[in-house]
């Protein structure tokens, strides 16, 4: 110990039996000790999840499409937690992972547009440069060993082309015209790319249509989602998050399970 | 039953972080009398999961030179950004492009920068050395490089190195000495390498871009590989 | 350490036009250290018939010699000569016997039908799930490396000396890479009525 050395070899040692030594905290039985209250509290695991985010490029836009679940383990925890941001009228930002880093995020990132707006010089964000900067900001609490345990997809309208980005909570980033994370990437990614393999020039109607189909698939089979979600469809003409969207289902399959009427 | 009734909790899903993460992809170089050529492949993945079929894996850095970087693509982001800086204030401190054997250079030092939490990527480094014959230069994880004439790295580097101590370097060939093989003749090569690697490596794949440097500058051209 | 890569070995096996080929290296060590150059992996167990047993060396000699002794009843029981996929069954029923307590070793499989002269080539995991393939098999710890090279040499129909070509600078460039196995190496070209067996020289480190 570093106190107690600075007596040197006349160690006074303790003021009695279990108790601090000069220049030394006492230690209250039964607390924590100095250091653990000294150390800092990092995400080494998420919380409260939101599951996949879907994202795809149309003809002059993009639509992206989250539903509305936080989920606490396997436990349902809350029903109405948006993850998808619209940050301006160019740029939504959808998150996956732990809710809470996602809404510590967000409001970095409406302070940032404030000060943006303030500053009153036509600048603001734009979907690449916030793909870009969340790319750094999560590649460096990775370095930290400090994550923000979320998955994020960043779509909006860039330079008058549509624009999709990925970053996940080790800054792995990248640029695609179909997006998926979570359990999306394996269930609706598939769908998705097929779609634009057999319609390049998809119409925004039909890219909504595609995004719905998705999100009650990823209902049917992904235990950790809700058939509640929100579409943000972004075109020249702005943000449009529609939304909350009710997927219809049909059980009818499901005839040989009783019990849940 | 009272006392402590949270006693039996548990952590949801207990994960475990880890920073780094592999994304696989190839990169190629080969040196030339008087060019330079590297190919990557463009397939970007993770684990059983293609994230991107279009994520090539060359960067030029300037008119002459060229990145091969594969690995861990988060620490490929960061480590090509940071060049890119380092590259444009030596730009603007001597008002002339850094020559290809100082970017080699420079970059074992950035890497060896990091020894203790390596940047999790293999790089190459092409182009045309002081007089202007071509140069490949070949690094480790952590800084350690080469002049070397040809060079295979990163998922399917197993696979192709071995072929080109045969076919450019002359290796296990009686009578047969390494010698500098036409621009022509080595772009099918290496067309045909990347084919067989493709075939066995999951994570090679999509298509190939062949960057060539010579005098006149750098030419990009892309090949198709298998999708699956 | 994998045990299947404690001795070091590169053993491949391939299709030619009326004919096979199987070659091997012949370095024998304790991990690191190189203890002989003249270690037998690939065996002869009919007139067209060869077996290659990469892996650990004490069990390449043991399922030799259990093979050779089941191979031996085989024929005397049946007193004809065994086809290849035959015996291939017979390494892979041997190996599964062992399911849970394995011998190390991958085996290659290079023949030619007794009857037909049909060529055939097969490998086999360490528990014996047997791959047979129209071109080319290999096994070893440069697996990866001996891919890369027959991927790109090997070529449909090739005459005997071509084929000897092929599988020689296939496996001698691929081992090369390699730091437990090559050493030199033995080339066995199986044809109809004449099996040639090659050594090659090779670089000693």
């Amino acid at each position: 110990m570093a106190s107690s050395s600075m007596f040197g070899p006349n160690n006074p040692g303790a003021f009695w039996t279990g108790g601090p030594a000069p220049g030394q905290f006492y230690n209250f039985p039964g607390s924590q000790s100095t250091s653990a209250q000294n150390s800092s509290q990092r995400t080494l695991y998420p919380v409260v999840t939101g599951t996949s985010v879907l994202g795809v490029q149309f003809e002059g836009g993009v639509v992206m499409a989250a539903d509305m679940l936080g989920s606490y383990g396997s436990l349902a925890r809350f029903r109405d937690c948006p993850r998808l941001l619209k940050v301006n009228d160019t740029t939504v930002l959808g998150a996956a992972g732990d809710y809470a880093d996602f809404q510590y995020l967000s409001n970095v990132i409406q302070q940032q547009v404030i000060d943006e707006e303030c500053l009153n010089d036509g600048f603001g964000y734009t979907p690449k440069s916030l793909h870009c900067w969340l790319t750094r900001v999560l590649y460096n609490r990775r370095s930290q060993f400090n994550p923000l345990w979320n998955t994020y997809i960043v779509a909006g309208i860039d330079d008058e082309k549509p624009f999709l980005g990925y970053v996940d909570k080790i800054g792995m980033a990248y640029e695609a015209p179909s997006l998926a994370c979570g359990f999306g990437a394996y269930l609706a990614l598939p769908i998705i790319r097929d779609a634009m393999e057999k319609n390049p020039t998809m119409t925004q109607d039909e890219a909504v249509a595609l995004i719905d189909r998705c999100m009650k698939l990823l209902f049917y089979r992904d235990a950790r989602s809700l058939n509640k979600y929100q579409v943000a469809v972004i075109t020249k003409a702005g943000v449009d998050i529609r939304g909350p969207i009710k997927s219809e289902t049909n059980w009818e399959v499901a005839h040989m399970i009783k019990g849940y009427e | 039953m009272m006392g402590e009734p949270l006693s039996d909790y548990k952590a949801p899903v207990q994960v475990h972080f880890s920073p780094y993460e592999f994304n696989g992809g190839t990169i190629l170089a080969i040196a030339g009398e008087d060019y330079a050529l590297i190919a990557t492949d463009t397939r970007l993945s993770q684990g059983f999961s293609i994230h991107s079929r279009e994520s090539p894996k060359t960067y030029p850095l300037s008119e002459k030179t060229v990145l091969g970087c594969c690995g861990f693509h988060g620490d490929v982001l960061t480590l090509t950004k940071v060049l890119g800086a380092r590259l444009q204030i030596f730009e603007k401190d001597h008002n002339k492009p850094m020559p290809t054997p100082s970017v080699a250079a420079m970059l074992s030092t950035i890497l060896y920068y990091r020894r203790f939490f390596p940047y999790y990527t293999h790089n190459l480094v092409v182009g045309l050395d002081e007089e202007g014959k071509g140069c490949v230069y070949s690094f480790d994880p952590v800084g350690s490089y080469e002049r070397e004439f040809y060079r295979a790295k990163g998922s399917a580097s197993a696979m192709l190195q071995p072929l080109l101590d045969n076919q450019l370097g002359g290796k296990n060939q009686q009578g047969v000495e390494r010698q500098a093989m036409p621009l022509k003749q080595c772009v099918a090569m290496v067309k045909d390498v990347f084919t067989s690697a493709a075939e066995r490596d999951i994570y090679t794949g999509d298509s190939i871009i062949i960057s060539v440097v010579t005098k006149e500058g750098t030419k990009s051209e892309q090949f198709p590989l298998r999708k699956d | 350490m994998s045990i299947l890569a404690y001795n070091g070995a590169a053993i491949m096996a391939m299709k030619g036009k009326n004919c096979v080929a199987i070659a091997a290296d012949r370095r024998f060590g304790i991990q690191a250290q190189t203890v002989s150059m003249d270690f037998d992996k690939v065996f002869e167990m009919g007139p067209n018939l060869y077996i290659g047993l990469p892996g650990l060396a004490t069990d390449v000699q043991t399922v030799h010699s259990r093979l050779k002794f089941r191979l031996n009843m085989y024929e005397l029981r049946e007193n004809r000569r065994i086809k290849p996929k035959t015996f291939m069954s017979m390494v892979s029923n041997l190996l599964y016997e062992r399911r849970f307590g394995p011998y190390f070793v991958e085996p290659v499989i290079a023949g030619l039908d007794p009857k037909t002269g049909e060529p055939y080539i097969a490998s086999m995991d360490l528990i014996g799930c047997p791959m047979e393939t129209n071109d080319f098999v290999v096994s070893g710890t440069c697996s990866e490396q001996m891919y890369g090279m027959c991927e790109s040499l090997w070529e449909p129909d090739l005459e005997p000396d071509d084929l000897f070509e092929t599988i020689s600078q296939a496996l001698m460039n691929a081992f090369d890479r390699d730091a437990v196995s090559g050493w030199g190496a033995v080339v066995y070209i199986i044809e109809k009525d004449k099996v040639t067996k090659k050594m090659l020289k090779t670089r000693q480190d």
